[in-house]
């Protein structure tokens, strides 16, 4: 579903991915840990380019999504076709991106109106039904203003589930939430990894990582250290970096 | 008190202060609007260009910029091409304001679409919108309730810096009391004059208040 290879990206002399090499099949909830600076979230902008990597092939869905080396195009995609490719993929951001000057209800109708020019009786159908799986059908008319931190972050959610995306990138969803806040957000991602969507999460959630993710990737100075089952990395890291951030973060 | 031809006179002053100032805004908010897009464009020349723009319009006088367009293009053109080229009329006036307050209104544009969040254009790209997309529906709309209240300041400035075309032969409100006092020697037409002006900026400052309080509805 999306792969990557080869994966390199700098910020002018700082490199901050080194030869990711990772692919997620249909159905995986894969998360992804690390100590901050890792790259772990650069690597999930580069999916939807919101950042350019270096050089690299990015896949998704088996077509090629990004294709440089040296920071140059090998292949040219036209903006349309990453666009395109952009809806494929929902993003839910660490700070939630709501836009502040529409209703709860209008941040969720905003992308199937503009982007997909769906009918506003499709839309309604859609965006009601999202309301209530994050469980804010009363919270339709507000501006995200007067929502708390984890009721934005839900509709952050539904607003990108609204393109009904096949995968879906969380970029450390709950690091910005009040404690008492971060489970309704979690319950809302873990209804949707049972509904079978295919997710990758970068977290600092280990209870999360542990209980609903498929797969656990460390990632430490911009590579990829070791990845596996869940269970497996938690009880038994063969790495003594996975070691040593696992003893300072449990 | 005033006599039927004052007040008149009077009132084509003030009329002629209105034009200048509601041609100058309108004019300086649509090319405004164009220079700030440029400043924020990745266009190298485009960039430049609006660049130049802002340092001449900003870094010289406006008294300047109106005796450029008065006295020096006359000049300038008979010495260049052998024919003066006159603007007629008000002209002179229209253009120096509205190339002035252009310059002025589009870094308060600029400014005003810079200050929002860069994660608001993220979550839109995300989302698969668009740059135009995202702009105008995202971007502008959010920068357009913060510029109310400096674009009201231009307005207001613009108003009283219009005062300035008395030094380019017009008779605008204040030249034209300036005349009474000099051909009677009473003192009362500037307080006609100050009344007129603080009756329009007063106007203004109202209009923009209740404006900026309809577009906060969100925050």
């Amino acid at each position: 579903m999306i792969k990557l290879e080869h994966v390199y990206k700098s910020f002018g002399k700082l490199e901050v991915l080194k030869d990711i090499n990772l692919e997620v099949k249909p159905g995986e909830v894969v998360c992804v840990i690390g100590p901050s600076g890792s790259g772990k979230s650069t690597m999930l902008r580069c999916l939807n380019h919101l950042e350019r990597i270096t050089s690299g092939t990015i896949y998704i869905e088996g077509e090629i999504a990004d294709q440089r080396e040296n920071n140059k195009d090998v292949l040219n995609i036209s903006q349309e076709k990453v666009q395109e490719l952009c809806t494929e993929l929902g993003m839910v951001f660490q700070r939630f991106n709501l836009f502040p000057h529409l209703t709860a209800y209008e941040n969720i109708a905003i992308a199937p109106k503009n982007v997909r020019k769906q009918s506003d009786a499709e839309i309604k159908v859609i965006a009601d039904e999202l309301l209530e799986m994050v469980g804010l059908e009363d919270k339709r008319d507000e501006y995200p203003s007067r929502l708390s931190g984890g009721q934005q972050q839900r509709v952050a959610i539904a607003r990108a589930l609204a393109m009904k995306p096949k995968i879906m990138l969380f970029d450390e969803p709950t690091s910005a939430l009040d404690p008492e806040l971060v489970g309704e957000v979690l319950e809302v991602m873990k209804k949707l990894a049972n509904d079978g969507m295919t997710m990758i999460v970068v977290t600092h959630e280990m209870g999360f990582a542990k209980e609903v993710g498929t797969r656990v990737i460390f990632m430490d100075e911009g590579r990829i250290i070791e990845e596996g089952d869940p269970r497996e990395i938690f009880d038994n890291p063969k790495e003594i970096r996975t070691k040593a951030f696992l003893n300072k973060i449990l | 008190m005033l006599t039927q031809p004052q007040i008149f006179a009077i009132i084509e002053g003030t009329i002629k202060t209105l034009q200048i100032t509601s041609i100058a805004i309108v004019a300086g908010i649509l090319l405004g609007m164009i220079i700030a897009i440029g400043r924020i464009s990745k266009n190298k020349v485009l960039n430049g260009i609006t660049w130049l723009y802002i340092w001449f319009f900003r870094g010289t006088p406006l008294l300047m910029q109106l005796f450029m367009f008065y006295y020096m293009l006359p000049l300038f053109t008979l010495d260049i091409f052998g024919t003066a080229v006159r603007l007629p009329g008000m002209f002179p006036a229209f253009v120096a304001y509205s190339l002035n307050s252009a310059a002025y209104l589009s870094e308060i544009f600029r400014a005003g679409i810079l200050s929002i969040d860069k994660g608001q254009m993220e979550a839109s790209k995300a989302l698969g919108m668009s740059y135009t997309q995202a702009m105008t529906k995202i971007i502008i709309p959010q920068a357009y309730r913060r510029l109310i209240p400096p674009v009201g300041n231009e307005l207001i400035v613009l108003l009283k810096d219009t005062s300035l075309v008395a030094s380019i032969g017009m008779f605008d409100l204040l030249r034209t009391v300036n005349q009474m006092t000099n051909a009677t020697g009473r003192w009362q037409y500037y307080l006609y004059a100050a009344a007129i002006y603080l009756f329009m900026t007063s106007i203004i400052q109202v209009a923009f208040g209740k404006i900026e309080k309809k577009y906060s509805a969100y925050e």
